[in-house]
């Protein structure tokens, strides 16, 4: 089924570069003038939080409500903070809208920027993203140039003012206090919580991250109205269209914007063209490598918040990655476990000690080396990881193992007792999962 | 007074295993948990540091939270229940046991921490045991410092170390390096770590891997005696922990009052167990195999004889023979007598004591003399007392510091932290001095500062002229002394003042001065902090005055959260001056010039006092070289080392009939001498040190003396008995009771109501007296860039030595062997010469005619122009190129600056 593009539709029309002559052409800069003159901040968050839209960052966590805990005292400095970081593998939503619709992501950003007050906001941009940070900086050139940031925007006495940031490699940089700690010139290592940002963020001062995707989300939202927005979707506790980034074994890997809460079997089959070779499906990461695996049982599950948390997933980053019937779970969830005891910071101790466990353990059954207890030690160790780190990415790097373990035990008992792999071996083939 | 009782802490109610318990609001579950005895493991926390919640140990259970939460970055919430002891967080502990345990060797039977480790303690405790059957991650080992040993492999990553050198001693030495699995903790310096050596990461450290390389395997934390006494070295006054082998009379190593929560104590002491390098690595002096430990008296009693050892009895005999003959001969007047205010109260009351009364003599006078005496003699007319009208609580809460005069790392460390913790908490903070901003390992005051007046060396007074002007002349007087007669003196004597002159004097423009002023004037909680740069100067007893002035006019000299704090720089400086060590004071602070104060010493003593004043330290040189003083009596000084040769020391005492010196070493002075009595240290007594604040602390014994050698008080009862005059006593206790019975307030902190009065009396009357030579800009401050080859060297203490006593602790001469030439790289630059390059010095100008050769060290904190030697070392003689001037209220022998020819070697 086709649908209607929203944060697609300029970089989907024929001809359309990017720049700002295109983007006000096809309508932009409306939705800032018309917040501007219509409404207060204070009925700008009112405006977001009816809309009910959600972070597309990972979390989900509705936008308006995470404004709206910033303290009340204009008098206090706050910053917003955009975070396009993205390094989730298996998602690559952002990249396209920061490369391909720069001025949707900057009008979004004064529109956040105006809604909470704060005259200065940074992009955290992955220092992978070279081409993404040159169009970026050309984009916020040429927005300062036309008056749409800088002391007075368009003649309405606001001042916002963006700056770039480039990441320097880290993936924790992605995590919302380690994204602050690493704009501030510091290690980029997650703080613990509370306080949250909102209160103590950036430089001490309260803040707003959202992500690249929620905030493109802005300007259609104040263009078009709420009731516009939460007619997308299928859930009204999801609104909105949702671009996943499918990779995997299918025919046409790509990114896809649909309304949120379509079947994870139409967004295979129908938008992503299928899998490869017409195989089965064996697993599928629905929300990013963070997110638990799902099985070819799971594929009529809505792809929403809700929906996929049922099942024992999440949405997360919105990265699907479809693998194949002869795709082996140990080595794949190895895979994704180097990335992840790569990755830990190492701030805390069970991540930090655990990660490497876990990876050494997965190394040996991978090899033919297990031992009969490590698949409980295994169990034991992510146990003791998961909701007892000092941030998110504990949860997460536990996930592929757990969830591979639940659906998939036949396999690492294979391993370990046969001393070899039970499915075809090509999980190195998988695409995007824990190269590095 | 005090803020809790004016401001009403909220409280908060909440539940810990089933006990209800009130804090603070605010309080962190964790502390809560103390306040009723539970306790909650943890490795990363410390009350020191901000919650960083890392080591994951301190998990607790809380209801209607599904996860369990880190009770050390969690604060308490009304209705709060909290479960510490279910069996989820009984795993959850041994889960993160588990995981720190999996890379940690097993290598406690070696480890020094082994026995006080927390992590050893928590695994016992809560049976922990290796689940971990891969590869144990294994760190290279690297040579990491001459001090600080570092065995990556028992980390934890607490970076507790890391947090400590940030948060408290705000140089950010230590750092954590690489990601994830690999972090460890390195530096940025090149090869090895190059650091304040403040010894906080080893205290601070919970396992075995930051440790003090000093006593590295040399024992087993339960075999060694804690001693809790005062740091011997600095007058901030801190309190450490000698660990000690009392069997071999060893001090093994020192540690501070908090480090390891096994050792339960939080920060104590003055220094709320922050300690510098002196304090930490300084103690090896007290064991050094060049302490004397067997008393030397002149072969066959000849002057020209060399000294050799002798027994006790025969050189007691020696000394009250010399004595008595002297005093019979030519009567107490002929007496000379110094101590060093590194001594103890006791020991200096006995030795004023004795000098007074069995000696006879009005002539004796300790360190104090160095400068310390401006600021007590100053302070003193102040406000009627020596000591600090203010404390370290009061600087570390204040909101503005006004630092002159000090680098402070440099000379009082501690007190520096207190002045660092008030900038960070987000107090102004204005630093006069020539010093730059200059980012480096060893923390620089003047980086933090939020004002910062360049001016140019020797300008201290100048600038402070100049801030009374601008306070009086921009309306900005509190209303009780503007409304005052004395004040229009005040005015007048500004008033002669132009901005000009101070602009030519400071190299400042005046508006910068004013801008400060008004800061100064506007501040609720201000604290002047002012060190040697003003206190040695020619005039620095004037300096101390107009900030006293400053302050006053300001309504700061009393109020609550303001007044003058004055550093010192040995130990006991204000217990030598409260002693009566110096010839116009009694005991007490009495005056000797005033009959009442003498009766009521005399009559305690019952025998009469001889009346003064007494020569002070120069003047006795000068009368011993005349052949006036027939005697010298020194206990722990050494004139002949300390002052420059123009002084006249050497022949000073050369000239002397009979010298006697009681010390811990054989200084030059000793040499010298007739008769050598070897002296037990700090660690081998009991008795007080009074810190510049004014605190009279303990100071115990942690083993007895050294074998051969006796407290200062005891060497001077067993001359008395000797000489036929008993002043017995028991021990230390027995002194520290008879200074109290006669001084009532000694251990007390002075008075709000007695200062009140006394700074009404100096309103009414002293305020004007001499205000025109306090206000006078009579020295040309040269300031512009040393035309040539002529620069302006400084002489002053440096963070790693003192002294004596450092210049014989290994540990110190580790860091800090051997002295360098300071200059700005501008100047080598010019010079053409590199750091470790010789350069050769010559006197500008004045009698001294000899040349010294120094090896440079480029230092960008050093202003072009100025160039800085440590006064510590003797050798090469820099300081001998100095002339000594006397200042001329306070008699101060001044040897800080002169100018100098430089070129390369």
């Amino acid at each position: 089924m086709k649908y209607e593009k929203v944060l697609h539709k300029n970089l989907e029309t024929p001809g359309y570069a990017g720049s700002l002559a295109d983007y006000e052409r096809l309508g932009g800069y409306l939705a800032i003038r018309k917040a501007l003159k219509e409404y207060a901040p204070a009925q700008l968050i009112d405006l977001v939080k009816r809309s009910g839209l959600r972070g597309r960052g990972g979390a989900g966590f509705p936008a308006g409500m995470k404004w709206d805990f910033l303290p009340k005292d204009p008098a206090i400095t706050r910053y917003l903070c955009c975070n396009a970081d993205e390094s989730e593998p298996g998602t690559f939503k952002d990249r396209q809208l920061i490369e391909r619709d720069p001025h949707q992501l900057i009008e979004g950003m004064m529109l956040a920027a105006y809604a909470i007050g704060a005259r200065v906001g940074y992009i955290y941009i992955r220092g992978e993203f070279v081409y993404g940070a040159q169009v970026l900086q050309r984009a916020l050139t040429e927005a300062t140039r036309a008056g749409y940031l800088g002391k007075n925007i368009l003649g309405s006495r606001t001042e916002i003012d963006l700056h770039l940031h480039r990441g320097a490699g880290a993936y924790i940089c992605g995590e919302e206090t380690a994204l602050l700690e690493s704009i501030e010139g510091k290690r980029g290592l997650p703080r613990t919580k509370p306080p949250f940002p909102a209160i103590h963020g950036l430089y001490g001062k309260p803040t707003v991250i959202n992500n690249v995707e929620t905030l493109s989300n802005l300007p259609h939202i104040v263009n078009r109205g709420v009731e516009w927005f939460i007619s997308i979707g299928s859930s009204p506790k999801s609104p909105g269209t949702r671009i996943f980034s499918v990779s995997g074994h299918v025919n046409r890997p790509g990114n896809y914007e649909v309304p949120m809460g379509i079947p994870l079997r139409e967004l295979i089959y129908e938008q992503a063209g299928g899998v490869r070779n017409n195989k089965r499906i064996k697993a599928v990461i629905p929300g990013g490598a963070s997110a638990a695996f799902l099985t070819e049982s799971s594929l009529d599950v809505k792809m929403d918040f809700e929906a996929i948390a049922q099942v024992g997933s999440m949405l997360g980053s919105g990265g699907v990655t479809v693998m194949d019937e002869d795709t082996c779970m140990v080595r794949a969830a190895l895979n994704l476990m180097e990335f992840f005891a790569h990755e830990t910071c190492g701030k805390c101790s069970p991540c930090r000690e655990g990660s490497s466990w876990l990876v050494q353990i997965m190394r040996r059954i991978e090899h033919g080396h297990g031992r009969a207890e490590d698949l409980d030690q295994l169990v034991r160790i992510c146990n003791n990881i998961g909701g007892k780190t000092v941030c998110a990415f504990g949860d997460a790097e536990i996930a592929p193992i757990l969830s591979t373990l639940k659906h998939w035990r036949s396999e690492y008992e294979y391993h370990v007792k046969e001393k070899r792999c039970m499915a075809g071996d090509r999980g190195e083939e998988l695409v995007g999962i824990g190269r590095h | 007074m005090s803020e809790s009782v004016q401001i009403k802490t909220e409280t908060v109610k909440l539940t810990i295993d089933g006990r209800e318990v009130v804090v603070p609001k605010g309080t962190l579950v964790i502390e809560a948990a103390r306040a009723l005895s539970i306790e909650i493991p943890f490795f990363c926390y410390h009350q020191k540091l901000k919650s960083d919640g890392n080591c994951r140990m301190c998990l607790v259970s809380i209801e209607k939270m599904p996860k369990l939460q880190v009770s050390c970055s969690l604060p308490v919430s009304e209705g709060m229940v909290v479960q510490t002891n279910t069996s989820v967080v009984a795993d959850a502990r041994k889960g993160v046991l588990d995981f720190l345990l999996a890379n940690h060797p097993l290598d406690c039977p070696i480890c020094d921490e082994g026995g006080r480790c927390p992590l050893q303690n928590y695994s016992q405790k809560y049976t922990a045991y290796g689940q971990f059957k891969e590869e144990k991650r294994i760190y290279p080992k690297d040579y990491f410092s001459p001090l600080i040993e570092k065995e990556m492999n028992r980390c934890i990553q607490c970076m507790r170390c890391v947090r400590y050198c940030d948060e408290v001693i705000d140089s950010q030495a230590l750092s954590s390096v690489n990601r994830g699995f690999h972090v460890e903790i390195g530096h940025y310096a090149e090869k090895q770590l190059d650091c304040e050596f403040c010894g906080g990461c080893v205290q601070i450290c919970p396992v075995g891997a930051l440790l003090n390389r000093l006593p590295l395997y040399e024992y087993r934390p339960w075999m060694l005696t804690q001693t809790e006494t005062t740091c011997a070295y600095c007058a901030d006054g801190c309190s450490l922990r000698l660990e000690s082998r009392p069997q071999t009379r060893e001090v093994i190593e020192v540690t501070s009052f908090w480090g390891n929560e096994t050792k339960s104590v939080w920060g104590s002491g003055r220094n709320e167990g922050d300690l510098c390098a002196k304090g930490t690595f300084g103690y090896e002096f007290v064991n050094s195999p060049h302490r004397l430990t067997k008393p030397l008296v002149r072969k066959g009693g000849r002057k020209d004889g060399p000294l050799v050892e002798t027994s006790w009895e025969e050189a007691l005999e020696t000394a009250a023979d010399g004595f008595r003959r002297i005093k019979t001969q030519h009567g107490g007047a002929a007496f000379g007598a110094l101590a060093s205010a590194r001594c103890t109260n006791e020991s200096l009351y006995v030795f004023q004591k004795f000098v007074r009364l069995i000696l006879g003599s009005p002539n004796l006078d300790s360190s104090v003399r160095y400068g310390a005496v401006n600021a007590a003699r100053a302070m003193t007319e102040l406000t009627g007392t020596p000591r600090w009208l203010t404390s370290y609580e009061e600087i570390t809460r204040a909101d503005l510091v006004f630092v002159i005069g000090t680098d402070i790392t440099q000379t009082n460390p501690i007190a520096g932290l207190k002045v660092k913790a008030a900038a960070k908490r987000g107090a102004k903070l204005i630093v006069a001095t020539p010093l730059r901003r200059r980012i480096s390992t060893l923390s620089n005051i003047v980086n933090r500062a939020t004002r910062h007046l360049a001016h140019a060396p020797g300008a201290e007074r100048a600038i402070a002229i100049g801030l009374v002007k601008a306070v009086l002349e921009e309306g900005r007087l509190a209303e009780r002394v503007a409304s005052h007669r004395s004040t229009q003196r005040l005015r007048d004597a500004v008033a002669a003042i132009t901005p000009k002159q101070i602009e030519r004097a400071t190299g400042l423009p005046y508006e910068e001065i004013k801008a400060a002023a008004g800061e100064w004037a506007s501040a609720s909680r201000a604290v002047i902090v002012f060190g040697e740069s003003v206190i040695r100067a020619k005039d620095g007893y004037e300096t101390v005055r107009i900030l006293g002035d400053l302050a006053l006019s300001t309504g700061k000299l009393i109020a609550d959260g303001c007044g003058l704090a004055p550093l010192m720089e040995e130990n006991n400086e204000m217990g030598a001056y409260e002693m009566g060590v110096v010839p116009d004071r009694l005991p007490g602070v009495g005056r000797l010039d005033d009959e009442s104060d003498r009766d009521r010493i005399s009559r305690a003593w019952k025998e009469p006092i001889p009346a003064g004043p007494g020569l002070t330290m120069m003047e006795m040189l000068k009368a011993a070289r005349d052949g006036k003083i027939k005697a010298l009596y020194l206990m722990g000084e050494n004139p002949v080392g300390s002052l420059p040769a123009s002084a006249g020391a050497a022949e000073a005492v050369e000239a002397t009939e009979f010298v006697v010196c009681q010390d811990l070493f054989l200084t030059e002075t000793g040499m010298k001498a007739d008769v050598v009595l070897p002296a037990a240290s700090f660690a081998e007594q009991n008795g007080t040190f009074t810190n510049q604040e004014g605190h009279v602390q303990a100071v115990r014994k942690a083993f007895d003396p050294v074998q051969g050698t006796r407290p200062d008080w005891e060497i001077l009862s067993e001359i008395a008995l000797e000489m036929g005059y008993p002043l017995e006593y028991e021990d230390g206790a027995e002194i520290s009771h008879e200074i109290a019975r006669l001084w009532p307030g000694w251990r007390e902190l002075p008075k709000r109501s007695e200062q009140e009065e006394a700074v009404a009396r100096y309103l009414n009357e002293e305020l004007a007296e001499g205000v025109s030579e306090r206000y006078r800009l009579d020295r040309k401050t040269d300031h512009s860039v040393a035309p040539n080859h002529r620069f302006r060297l400084v002489l002053g203490p440096v963070l790693f030595h003192s002294g004596k006593m450092s210049l014989k602790a290994d540990g110190l001469m580790k860091v800090m062997g051997r002295p360098f030439l300071y200059m700005a790289p501008e100047d080598a630059e010019r010079l053409g010469v590199t750091e470790g390059r010789l350069v050769r010095l010559r006197s500008a100008y004045g009698p001294v005619q000899r040349s010294v050769d120094v090896e440079v060290k480029m230092d960008a904190k050093y202003p072009p122009g100025l160039v800085f030697f440590p006064e510590s070392f003797n050798e090469p003689p820099v300081k001998d190129l100095l002339t000594v001037e006397l200042a001329p209220v306070s008699g101060v022998p001044v040897f800080k600056t002169t100018e100098v020819l430089i070129e390369k070697a």
